[in-house]
């Protein structure tokens, strides 16, 4: 009898396992069946996104829309200028004359785009990787005055929506002369203070003797962060870094405030910017939205082990 | 004795001294940015929100009246009410549905727990702008792929204009939020599974304890501090959410997709009330503070 | 690794140092306590030649597309020096894109829009520069009096000079009103309706032939919104505004009754997903039958599936026509024009109205006419003559029936850009289904309130 019952609840358990695990597979459909739906409208005819019934798999493939993509609103590949420098302060201006500059080939503007998001996806990780390592350090292994209400501010900033600054931000931008300029994405994003906390979390894991034992030694601050403390957090900055990439790469509302000219455009932003001009160009759009997002799930499949443990390590003791 | 005690002190103080200042020499990098782009506007935020402040001319100091208008603006009350909904409806949902996926795709293989974790990723990587231009195909009114599906296995009878419905028009930006939102929480619950104390479980089921009731009895609690910070995260998340509302609909039809953060961009950059865009902004933040800290103040009681 | 990593974080500092002020070097740099914006145009010292400005068009015809404009540009370069970097804006976010660099003080010096943006909205504003001195005597004569008028503030603020404009019409598939016997409710050679209860009695038809939708009054947003205006102000003899141009008068009988009507009307749907440029992709592609946002530039485009002008994606004949009246449609003007942002920096400007003169009132006005695919504003510029650079095109001679009903320039009245955000919030109110009286009440004052202020 109680054989019997042990077994019912088996074979329950056995039905809901596989069920669910069906069900699971229904959903995973749905959830890549927008990233099929973009590469493949991507390539369909104006016929086909138009048609009343939708065409499942492309009837033929065209390169049309990826032709229109490109034709539109070329821009210079890119534009190298050091040092156009000039800072007004208190009434006294420096400033310094333009002493190279250095303009790109003339390519279609979604490139531009392209290269644009790269060099903010890559800037923003590499300083904030550096800084937050830093920040997180001492953070986690030093006691200094000051140290629990910086903590508290960086949780609580952490909390914040971005958003709720904007207006601040951009005529802080303004005065820096950095508005419509990369780096004023870039540097909100180095501010948050996510990496920090991350980091800290992490190098709180590292055993306090090792750092001890390095001071004894007479090795100075620096030595004992870079050679000591460094390689032992390398994971946690990795998974920083990947993740810090991904999330700048698809930043949005920071770059729709802050860029304007063309040239200075995201991804992103660009094909927003698009969709405002020809809402119902499906194909164009598609096109678009493949180039945006296929190098950003290549580098998130190669890097998946990283970006994984970096979610979970966030967690960990939030 | 007592002299022993100064010079410790004074010791104490001195490698205080030493510690702070090379704490602060490595913060430096960080504090640059973090002061600069991110609590210099804060306070800004909360300054120019006593301002009437436009374009055009000086900012005009006026003390407490952008909080006054903004509570007597049914527009933010509807705001406030459809992010409150969004909120609502989304987290509990998120959490619910990354805590079924994740129990059932731990106990497949790893090959294929990575996989489906890597699916329910997608959305999330393939980037908000993205997501929203193919969501906004797929919900067309004339040739979308809901319409056809819907009218195909006959669960509607006429084509219904998801997007240009307040009927609908809320719920299917919840929907394109779910689907960009489960994604860290599925991976975070998987690890967490994981981390389960394996020989309490495995105790439990000699015991004759059935998938469920070692599940609600064993694991459950020891994933609750997972499931606080996915509660938070999510939240937060929901909170943000913008660029879905500005590409689809604008906070249209009349007013019901509008949320707090879209209102804010609205107010600014529409009707150039930068004030009183920051004082929505100064009460936003003062929700989702109250708001996380409730959330980790039940988290802890637990 | 370490040296490494120094040297990145060396490079990366000075990198953003040097990017601090790449564009905005050659500017003059705003005084230490008051935004740029507000500073008066003060004279520099020795002001340098200015080689480079900035110009940012909306898609005004061929303004809107970077070949022609480019070469457009480049004449103008080579017959003055001057290089123009130039900018595209859509109806979409445009008007927000300008709005942040006003905000950010990095306004471009030179906009092409019309007098609803330029004099209404940023120059009531105080952010354009007064160009009265630009209109001489010749100019004031030659020039059509209902858009001088428009692009003045006042007797002595002009904040925009004209090149083109055109009438805001809608449009029909010719082919499908023929098969649904629905052309015997309009004039083909006036191009207009016989009366409003006719344009209803065709919808109808339409709409019992093809069974589905004819007509969409869009609402998404505000791309497109002439279209509405002028559908619901003529359908039933309201107004937009008062003659003055002080107030809005939407919320008059004649326009709750026309807006009754459309809700009421079979075939016509109140769409709050679509703004006026989905609504032409859709009546091109046949899902519509009729259009509102209509005008002479897309008569002429050849559209996305290469039929041809005047024609559908499946090859049907597109006939433009004006909004169904009981009178004389009094049709919705365009006028396009530049404007000059107040950058403070007198070089600029002077060199800005230079461009002004190039474009506007020279021998290069006709090709910049063209290019924009609307009517000039003038006969004659500078002796050249104007008048016929339309001759050889058969459908501009057509659309030239539309012409003398153009009627009030209302869009320069004052709170022009919150009035037309409530305009479009009001039509979704009332297409889903709330009382018409009320909301257009509601949002009627919202407008009103910001004309008053």
């Amino acid at each position: 009898m109680t054989n019997n019952r042990l077994d019912q609840i088996q074979i329950r358990d056995r039905i809901y396992r596989y069920a669910s695990a069906v069900l699971v597979v229904l959903v995973a459909i749905a959830f890549a069946f927008p990233l099929y739906w973009i590469i493949t409208g991507s390539f369909k005819t104006g016929a086909d996104i138009n048609a009343a019934a939708p065409v499942w798999f492309p009837s033929e493939f065209t390169q049309i829309n990826y032709e229109k993509l490109l034709s539109r609103r070329s821009a210079p590949l890119f534009d190298f200028t050091i040092p156009a420098l000039k800072i007004t302060a208190f009434g006294y201006t420096v400033k310094l004359g333009t002493v190279l500059k250095i303009t790109g080939p003339t390519v279609p503007g979604a490139i531009r785009w392209l290269v644009n998001t790269v060099f903010m996806s890559v800037a923003s990780m590499l300083i904030t990787c550096i800084t937050a390592a830093m920040a997180g350090y001492v953070l986690a292994k030093k006691r200094f005055w000051g140290r629990t209400v910086l903590f508290s501010l960086i949780v609580c900033a952490m909390a914040l929506p971005k958003q709720v600054i904007l207006i601040p931000l951009l005529r802080e931008m303004n005065s820096l002369h950095l508005y419509d300029t990369i780096w004023a994405v870039i540097f909100p994003i180095v501010g948050w203070p996510f990496g920090v906390f991350l980091l800290k979390q992490f190098s709180e894991g590292i055993p306090t003797e090792m750092v001890e034992a390095c001071r004894i030694d007479g090795a100075s601050e620096w030595r004992t962060f870079t050679d000591v403390m460094f390689p032992m957090i390398k994971p946690g900055v990795g998974a920083l870094a990947i993740f810090t990439f991904i999330n700048s790469w698809n930043d949005y509302f920071m770059q729709l405030i802050m860029l304007t000219s063309n040239k200075n455009l995201t991804i992103s932003l660009g094909i927003a910017t698009m969709q405002g001009e020809s809402s119902t160009d499906y194909g164009l759009l598609m096109a678009g939205a493949a180039l945006a997002s296929i190098p950003i799930i290549i580098v998130f499949l190669i890097f998946q082990k990283y970006f994984t443990k970096g979610i979970t390590m966030g967690a960990v003791k939030g | 004795m007592a002299n022993k005690v100064i010079t410790l002190n004074t010791k104490n103080r001195r490698l205080m001294i030493h510690e702070t200042v090379t704490s602060y020499l490595f913060l430096a990098p960080f504090l640059l940015f973090f002061v600069m782009f991110v609590l210099y506007p804060m306070f800004m935020c909360v300054y120019t929100s006593f301002f009437d402040a436009t374009m055009g001319r000086e900012d005009v100091f006026i003390g407490f009246a952008n909080y006054k208008t903004l509570f007597n603006d049914p527009v933010f009350w509807t705001a406030l009410k459809n992010t409150m909904v969004i909120v609502i409806v989304s987290v509990p949902i998120t959490c619910i549905f990354s805590l079924w996926v994740a129990t059932v795709i731990s106990k497949m293989p790893v090959v294929a727990t990575s996989a489906f974790r890597c699916i329910f990723y997608l959305p999330v990587v393939t980037g908000s702008v993205a997501v929203t231009v193919v969501w906004k195909w797929m919900f067309n009114n004339y040739y979308g792929i809901f319409n056809y599906l819907g009218q195909n296995m006959g669960l509607i009878d006429k084509n219904i204009n998801w997007l240009g419905d307040e009927k609908y028009a809320l719920g299917c930006i919840i929907l394109i939020l779910l689907t960009t939102s489960v994604g860290q929480p599925i991976v975070l619950y998987v690890s967490a599974l994981d981390n389960v104390d394996k020989s309490l479980v495995e105790a439990a089921e000699v015991d004759g304890a059935t998938e469920m009731q070692a599940f609600w009895k064993i694991k459950w609690p020891q994933m609750m501090p997972t499931t606080l910070y996915i509660l938070v995260i999510t939240t937060i998340n929901s909170f943000q959410c913008f660029a879905l509302i500005q590409l689809l609909t604008s906070g249209g039809p009349n007013n019901s997709t509008m949320t707090i953060m879209y209102y804010i961009y609205y107010n600014a950059f529409k009707l150039y009330k930068y004030g009183y865009g920051n004082a929505m902004g100064v009460i936003l933040a003062i929700i989702i503070a109250i708001l996380s800290a409730v959330q980790f103040k039940a988290g802890q009681e637990k | 690794m370490k040296k490494f990593l120094a040297l990145l974080l060396a490079l990366i500092m000075v990198f953003s140092l040097a990017a601090c002020s790449v564009e905005k070097a050659e500017e003059p740099a705003p005084a230490p306590a008051a935004p740029a914006e507000d500073a008066a145009p003060v004279e520099e010292a020795a002001p340098a030649a200015v080689t480079e400005l900035t110009l940012w068009t909306y898609p005004i015809g061929g303004w809107g597309n970077q070949e022609t404009v480019d070469a457009l540009m480049a004449d103008f370069e080579a017959a003055t020096g001057i290089k123009v970097s130039v900018e595209y804006l859509n109806y979409t976010d445009g008007d927000d894109k300008v709005n942040t660099a006003i905000e950010a003080g990095a306004a471009p010096d030179l906009i092409m829009e019309g007098p609803e943006r330029l004099v209404a909205n940023w120059g009531a504003k105080g952010k354009m520069v007064n160009i009265a001195d630009l209109f001489d005597a010749t100019d004031l004569e030659e020039l059509n009096p209902a858009t001088v008028a428009a692009c003045f503030a006042d007797d002595a603020t002009a904040y925009e000079y004209p090149l083109v404009m055109t009438a805001h019409c809608m449009a029909i598939n010719k082919t499908v009103f023929e098969a649904a016997d629905a052309l015997q409710y309009l004039n083909v050679e006036t191009r207009t309706w016989n009366s409003t209860e006719d344009f209803l009695k065709a919808v109808a038809a339409v709409n019992e032939y093809t069974g589905k939708q004819v007509g969409a009054v869009f609402c998404a947003g505000q791309g497109g919104d002439q279209g509405t205006r002028a559908l619901v102000n003529n359908l039933n003899g309201g107004t937009f505004t008062n003659a003055e141009h002080t107030a809005y008068t939407w919320d008059s009988a004649e326009n709750v009754a026309a807006l009754q009507t459309l809700v009421d009307a079979e075939g016509i749907e109140f769409d709050a997903g679509i703004v006026g440029g989905d609504e032409i992709a859709l009546f091109y592609n046949g899902t519509l039958n009729m259009a509102f946002c209509w005008n002479i530039a897309q008569q002429l485009n050849p559209n996305t599936a290469d039929t041809g002008a005047g024609l559908t994606a499946s090859g049907d004949e597109i006939l433009f026509m004006a909004f169904p009246s009981d009178s004389v449609p009094q049709l919705c003007g365009g006028i396009w024009g530049f404007g000059i942002f107040d950058n403070g920096d007198a070089a600029r400007i002077d060199a800005a109205k230079t461009f002004i003169k190039y474009f506007c009132d020279s021998e290069a006005t006709a090709d910049a006419v063209k290019a924009a695919n609307y009517f000039a504003v003038r006969d004659t510029a500078e002796g050249a003559d104007l008048t016929g650079i339309w001759a050889d095109n058969a459908i501009m001679n057509e659309y030239n029936v539309l012409m003398p009903m153009l009627g009030d320039y209302y869009q320069v009245a004052a709170g022009w850009a919150e009035a037309r955000t409530a305009w479009w919030n009001m039509l979704q109110a009332v297409g889903s289904g709330a009382d018409i009286t009320e909301s257009v009440a509601t949002y009627a004052a919202q407008a009103n309130a910001a004309a008053g202020a």
